[in-house]
């Protein structure tokens, strides 16, 4: 390619300013092809691949300079994740890099949790394991395993394995973190939709913390809508965090009354029509009943509950209905946050669906999809053993084949209806994901048996019987990925360097396990092999040969709105219309229409402790990247100075803070910017394990002190809802 | 690569930034800058009282002056400026007096103990003369940097700084400062 | 972010470049002075001659050993920078330590020169060539030394003073200041070294050291008091960066230890010393203790001075 051309393409990554102008660069990116070798430099390469540090996956190119990787850039190429690359993206190379990378298996030498290792062959480790899995089965079943996991591109086969093996016991991540969300939005609409942040005039967060909990493209279209175009940004969080300090107006809201907040917007806009009639009329079922349902919830009454004044609300309700459809009350990602977060978060869907943002451009978008082809393994039979959590009786609304982790973890420890004695792990750290660390510890420490599948000691390697390292994403060929949303995209990741360690990959792994559970039937396939299944379908001439090229492919026409806003489309609900009013949950014994219920006051001199994210860590699981360290070496307990005060401690000051659960001792970070009867923390310090040095025994764990207690609705745990009593010490 | 009158400059947008910290880790392993000094942070500013807030981000680094102290102080001319207005320092000639690291008012350079001479933001030298934009400004989720040619009548830089109202920092300490502050 | 880079042995340099300057300076004008009084001058301008070159050395070595990298300090003279003051007043130093070695030589006294060449190891003895008299040089490198004395005392103090980024030293009253310091500790040390040797000690030549430090202090004293003023009276940032004076860090040191103690005490006791020559024809008071007291007291104010600077002006900043 020309050297005017490479600048042209160059010019674009270097000039490209707001999101428009970047999506714009894509396009043009798009159409010319990619430079893999800089032809001055032959040694010097940079291959496109994509990113795992979290849930996004952006795009991403590595320079790789004589089989060491130089530096990680974003790929421009990605509409969703534009030419960004976040803190963590860019710390990447230290997870490769890691010295206290797990180098090869391990198999445990003392007692659990001691740190005793003793390192192991491949063969070793799958025979130890295989054993014991099949020893499990032998005594309880297949049902007696579980398999816990959180999303990656290759889950899918971990999953695979525990259901070859006849377990219904998988769970994953979901009811930790949006089950609730996702299914109250499910509910009302059939689907999950994405948010058109970048062409919407104005937008309501309530916790969505976008400008520290990074969410692709969400992230850089607000920032973009709200500082470039004006958008109007209303920001509810008892935390004075990034995303309220952008916002147009921030309202420290009163934890856990987000409900009373909608339903008062909901008493003004049917109180004063401000509703989308035709759109109601024609998409909606059970307007009718919701007119009186929401007609004391006045704006007054909303603020005791809420503390923000009712003319703000009235006022809010007005904007957002007249800047309808462009304006939207944003869902929320992470809703493991109260027991009636389902309730509170159907609040918001029929919010949204009075205005009749949906599916029209700067409102809500069903999200769009690309088909992949998928190959054809051999099928197994479906476990015969109800699961654990008896997921049907308890949540029958919830989402099939995720689970509900604490419900899961009760039955467990309960040994009912069946003992579950064997555990494997991938890509997951329980101890500190779950609430209540001390519970998890006694439900592993029951188990006959616990692998991990992981790249790093995380805690609950630490407790591990054996440790399957896994090769890190810059080092491995996973499954293509589609990522849906309003401008949905394929896109690859493969391996930039050779394997540093003695490390396979989950497929690997997985093999070599089925091969010992007499189960390579299922498995016997290369991951190009899947791959080329996956992709075969693509409108792309050569597709792998592209996504190898390009990492990521996204169809190159803009995004498409108002697909279903024909009348006679079906939602996939029971009534196959938006539901406002829900039959399904009439029947499933819980309220049709959002009832509020006033959350319980954290009682005289303890505080509610809620959790948030920074930008430059992923839950527990980077604190020990030397690169993101040094952003927080350690956490501290964000408390109010008139709180402080009331307690007699200053800044700085070591406190011990108790819940029914647990105790930790962490520094307090004297703030404003938290309400007076919250604390706040940051999750992944005051870890077990050693390997990870600058974590362990630095601050504290929120895991060791949050309490049990889920939402009601879809199992999803209810991580705010734990009170703590702080004392100097 | 550096043409006559080519004036590479940053415009900041820091309403924009989220202090993030994206831009110095991207420098950090771009140009390997030792852990503990950066060559680019994020100055923060907090003012009022709950419950009326706010908070203010700004991102710092190398102002590649117009007339740079850190040039004009150095005894062996180890700090020096390309025509295209970059401030380098030439290692093989730094003594490692720390003169220029005083005499700038911008605090934006630091001196490099393990190798004995004085380090700075170079706009990614490298990345420029292969036509890249420097990673700090890459790498950005929200563009709060612009970087180009100021001197480049139909550039972003001009169009932006033609539209919009700027300032620059401590101008008063004469040093001409290439990076502009969107208000 | 700002933490301090130049230390105290930047502290030391600046001292030790001026304490030489002074010491020489001193010596020089006594040279010239010696026709009118022989005995009292040509012993001060011998005196001094011998101490000049060393302090000056030993500062550039500690401003070496400071650097980054010592074995580098060569490419200060493989370049000459005019808008760069360490660049000129590096190749100063040179040329100001030449001049005091040969001056030293000069005023080698001749028995102990002829001492030294009679023990030279037969190896050496081409050597002897060296042995020469340079005494008629004397003038010479005295004429020669004055404004290059003059010039190194102003450069310790524009060394600081041409930083415009540090309010505190941004001041063309910075350079004087540091001469004037510099000059009246080189008078201090003469005074010092001659009250405390063995050899009775004229009151006429202490008379002449007491009325030229006099003289220094005063002017002295007279620049730090608009440095002051004029800063008050200037932009917000010096104002800021005189608050580490003015109660701030460097407030005690400043005026107890270095207004106080280094300026107008010592200024106090010469003045008493000389008073009665002042008032009648009487001869001075005439303590040896009290005089190298009050010497002591200078040097110390003298040092106090270059480290109140170093330290406060680095870390004053523009807003
Ligand atoms: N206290 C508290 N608990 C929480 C949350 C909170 O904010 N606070 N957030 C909740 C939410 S929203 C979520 S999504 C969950 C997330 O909970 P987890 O899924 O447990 O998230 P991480 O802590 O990131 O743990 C991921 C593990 O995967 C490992 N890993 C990283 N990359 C790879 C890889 O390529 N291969 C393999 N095999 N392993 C890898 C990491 O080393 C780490 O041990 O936590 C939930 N729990
Ligand atoms: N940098 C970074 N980005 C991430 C992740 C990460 O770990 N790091 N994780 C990813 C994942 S898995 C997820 S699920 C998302 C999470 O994305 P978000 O859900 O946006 O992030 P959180 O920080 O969990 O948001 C919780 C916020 O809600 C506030 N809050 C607590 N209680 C209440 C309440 O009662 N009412 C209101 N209105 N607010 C309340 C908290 O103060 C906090 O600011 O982030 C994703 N992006
Ligand atoms: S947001 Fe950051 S960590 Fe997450 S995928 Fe993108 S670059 Fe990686
Ligand atoms: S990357 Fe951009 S948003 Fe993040 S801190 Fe740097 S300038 Fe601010
Ligand atoms: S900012 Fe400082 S280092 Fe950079 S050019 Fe200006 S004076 Fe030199
Ligand atoms: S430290 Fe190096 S670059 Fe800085 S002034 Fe001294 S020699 Fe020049
Ligand atoms: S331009 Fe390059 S060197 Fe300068 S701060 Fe940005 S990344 Fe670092
Ligand atoms: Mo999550």
């Amino acid at each position: 390619m020309s050297k005017t051309e490479m600048d042209r393409r160059r010019f674009f990554r270097m000039t490209t300013g707001g999101a428009l102008g970047a999506a714009l660069a894509t396009q043009a990116a798009c159409l010319k092809p990619f430079v893999k070798e800089t032809a001055s430099t032959p040694q010097r390469l940079e291959i496109p691949t994509t990113c795992e540090l979290c849930p996004n996956k952006c795009s991403v190119i590595a320079v790789v300079d004589k089989g060491v990787i130089q530096k990680l850039n974003p790929n421009p190429e990605n509409p969703k994740s534009r030419g960004m690359l976040c803190a963590r993206g860019n710390a990447g190379i230290q997870q490769t890099y890691d010295p206290a990378r797990i180098k090869r298996p391990l198999i445990r030498a003392g007692e659990r949790g001691e740190g005793k290792w003793r390192p192991a062959t491949w063969e070793e480790a799958f025979d130890f394991a295989a054993e014991k899995l099949s020893a499990i089965k032998e005594k309880h079943g297949p049902q007696g395993t579980l398999w816990s996991s959180t999303e990656s591109f290759q889950e899918i086969f971990f999953k695979n394995l525990g259901l070859a093996f006849g377990s219904p016991n998988i769970v994953r991540h979901p009811t930790l973190c949006l089950a609730s969300v996702n299914l109250a939005y499910s509910v009302t609409f059939g689907t999950v939709p994405s948010f058109d942040l970048l062409n919407t005039n104005y937008v309501i967060m309530s916790g969505a913390n976008r400008f520290e909990a990074f969410i692709t493209p969400d992230t850089m279209d607000l920032i973009d809508s709200t500082m470039t175009r004006k958008a109007r940004l209303i920001c509810l969080d008892p935390r004075f965090t990034v995303t309220a300090a952008k916002a147009d107006a921030w309202y420290p809201i009163k934890p856990g009354t987000d409900m009373a907040f909608i339903l008062a917007m909901l008493n003004v806009i049917v109180g004063e029509n401000r509703y989308d009639k035709e759109f109601v009329n024609s998409y909606c079922v059970g307007f009718d009943k919701l007119v009186d349902h929401v007609k004391p919830y006045t704006p007054e009454w909303a603020e005791k509950e809420t503390e923000i004044p009712a003319r703000d609300i009235l006022r809010i309700a007005r904007e957002f209905s007249d800047a309808a459809p462009r304006a939207v009350y944003y869902a929320g990602r992470r809703s493991s946050w109260y027991q009636n977060d389902f309730q509170m978060r159907r609040a918001q869907a029929i919010l949204n669906a009075l205005v009749g943002n949906w599916d029209r451009q700067g409102g809500m978008v069903p999200n769009n999809k690309i088909e992949l082809g998928e190959y054809l393994f051999l099928p197994w039979d479906d476990p015969k053993a109800p699961r654990i959590d008896e997921l049907d009786k308890n949540f029958p609304l919830a989402a099939k084949g995720d689970g509900a982790y604490l419900k899961l973890r009760e039955n467990v420890l309960a040994g009912s209806p069946y003992p579950v004695k064997g555990w494997m792990i991938h890509k997951q750290d329980p101890l500190n994901a779950l609430p209540d660390q001390a519970r998890t510890l006694r439900m592993l420490n029951q188990m006959d048996f616990v692998g991990v599948v992981d790249i790093q000691m995380s805690d609950t390697a630490w407790y591990a019987d054996v440790i399957f390292p896994e090769s890190t994403y810059l080092e491995r060929l996973d499954p293509v990925e589609v990522l849906s949303g309003i401008w949905p995209v394929v896109v690859l990741r493969q391996p930039v360097i050779k394997p540093l360690h003695d490390t396979k990959t989950t497929l690997e792994i997985v093999q070599g396990l089925a091969k010992r559970l007499k189960l390579s039937d299922y498995f016997d396939y290369t991951i190009e092999q899947w791959i080329d299944a996956q992709v075969k379908e693509l409108p792309l001439q050569m597709p792998l040969e592209y996504l190898r090229k390009h990492g990521v492919w996204a169809p190159s026409d803009v995004p498409k709105y108002g697909s279903t806003l024909n009348p006679d489309h079906r939602f996939i609900t029971k009534s196959g219309k938006i539901e406002i009013f829900s039959e399904r949950l009439q029947e499933a014994g819980h309220d049709p229409l959002p009832v509020y219920h006033a959350p319980v006051e954290p009682p005289a001199g303890q505080f509610r402790l809620v959790l948030g994210r920074k930008a430059f860590f992923t839950h527990a699981n980077n604190t020990n990247n030397p690169w993101l360290n040094e952003f927080s070496p350690e956490n501290h307990l964000w408390i109010h100075p008139s709180s402080a005060q009331s307690i007699g401690v200053q800044d700085g000051d070591r406190v011990e803070v108790t819940s029914t659960v647990g105790s930790v001792r962490i520094k307090t970070r004297v703030t404003q910017e938290i309400r007076p009867d919250c604390v706040f923390m940051l999750h992944g310090f005051g870890k077990r394990t050693k390997w990870q040095r600058l974590a362990c025994d630095v601050g504290a764990s929120d895991a060791q002190i949050l309490e049990t207690a889920w939402d009601k609705v879809s199992g999803n745990a209810a991580l705010h809802e734990t009170f703590v009593k702080v004392r100097k010490v | 690569m550096t043409q006559p009158n080519k004036r590479y400059a940053l415009i900041v947008d820091s309403r924009k930034c989220l202090n993030c910290k994206a831009c110095i880790v991207a420098c950090r392993a771009e140009n390997k800058v030792p852990l503990g000094k950066s060559r680019d942070w994020i100055g923060e500013e907090h003012h009022g009282s709950w419950p009326k807030m706010m908070a203010a981000f700004e991102p710092e680094q190398c102002h590649h002056c117009a007339s740079p102290a850190c040039v004009r102080v150095c005894p062996t001319g180890a700090s020096w400026q390309r025509k295209d207005g970059v401030v380098l320092v030439n290692d093989s000639d730094c003594v490692g007096c720390r003169y220029c690291i005083i005499a700038c008012p911008y605090d934006a350079r630091f001196f490099r103990e393990d190798r004995g001479v004085v380090e700075k933001c170079t706009f990614c030298v490298q990345r420029l003369d292969r036509g890249e934009a420097p990673a700090c400004v890459e790498t950005c989720p929200s563009k709060v940097r612009v970087f180009g040619d100021i001197n480049d009548p139909g550039g972003r830089l001009r169009e932006i700084l033609d539209t919009r109202q700027y300032r620059v920092k401590k101008p008063e300490t004469g040093n001409g400062p290439q990076i502009y502050y969107l208000l | 972010m700002k933490h301090i880079e130049w230390g105290w042995l930047i502290v030391n340099y600046l001292f030790l470049g001026g304490l030489s300057a002074g010491i020489f300076f001193v010596s020089a004008l006594a040279t010239y002075l010696q026709e009118k009084d022989e005995f009292v001058h040509s012993r001060i301008a011998k005196y001094g001659a011998l101490l000049a070159p060393w302090p000056v050395a030993l500062g550039s070595f500690l401003l070496i050993f400071d650097l980054g990298h010592w074995y580098r300090f060569y490419k200060l003279f493989t370049h000459l920078r005019w808008e760069s003051p360490m660049s000129i007043g590096s190749w100063l130093l040179l040329l100001f330590t030449a001049i005091t070695l040969l001056y030293f030589y000069a005023w080698f006294p001749e028995d102990q020169r002829e001492k030294l060449f009679a023990r030279l190891p037969r190896k050496l003895v081409f050597l002897k060539k060296l042995n020469r008299d340079l005494s008629s040089w004397r003038r010479w490198l005295a004429m020669i030394g004055f404004p290059v004395s003059l010039s190194v005392g102003i450069y310790t103090g524009v060394l600081l003073g041409a930083v415009q980024s540090r309010p505190f030293w941004n001041t063309n009253l910075v350079a004087q200041m540091f001469l004037f310091s510099a000059l009246s500790t080189g008078c201090a040390a003469l005074i010092f070294s001659l009250s405390w040797n063995r050899k009775k000690l004229d009151p006429r030549q202490v008379r002449f050291l007491y009325t030229l430090d006099i003289c220094f202090i005063t002017l002295e004293f007279f620049i730090v008091l608009p440095y002051i003023i004029h800063g008050e009276l200037s932009v917000r940032a010096v104002q800021d960066s005189l608050s580490l004076i003015l109660g701030g860090p460097y407030t005690l040191v400043f005026w107890v230890f270095f207004m106080g103690l280094g300026l107008l005490v010592p200024l106090a006791i010469e003045v008493w010393e000389l008073a009665p020559v002042l008032m009648s024809k009487a001869s001075i008071h005439h303590n040896k203790p009290l005089a190298a007291f009050a010497a002591l007291l200078v040097l110390m104010g003298g040092y106090l001075l270059r480290y109140i600077f170093v330290y406060a002006g680095q870390i004053s900043t523009f807003r």
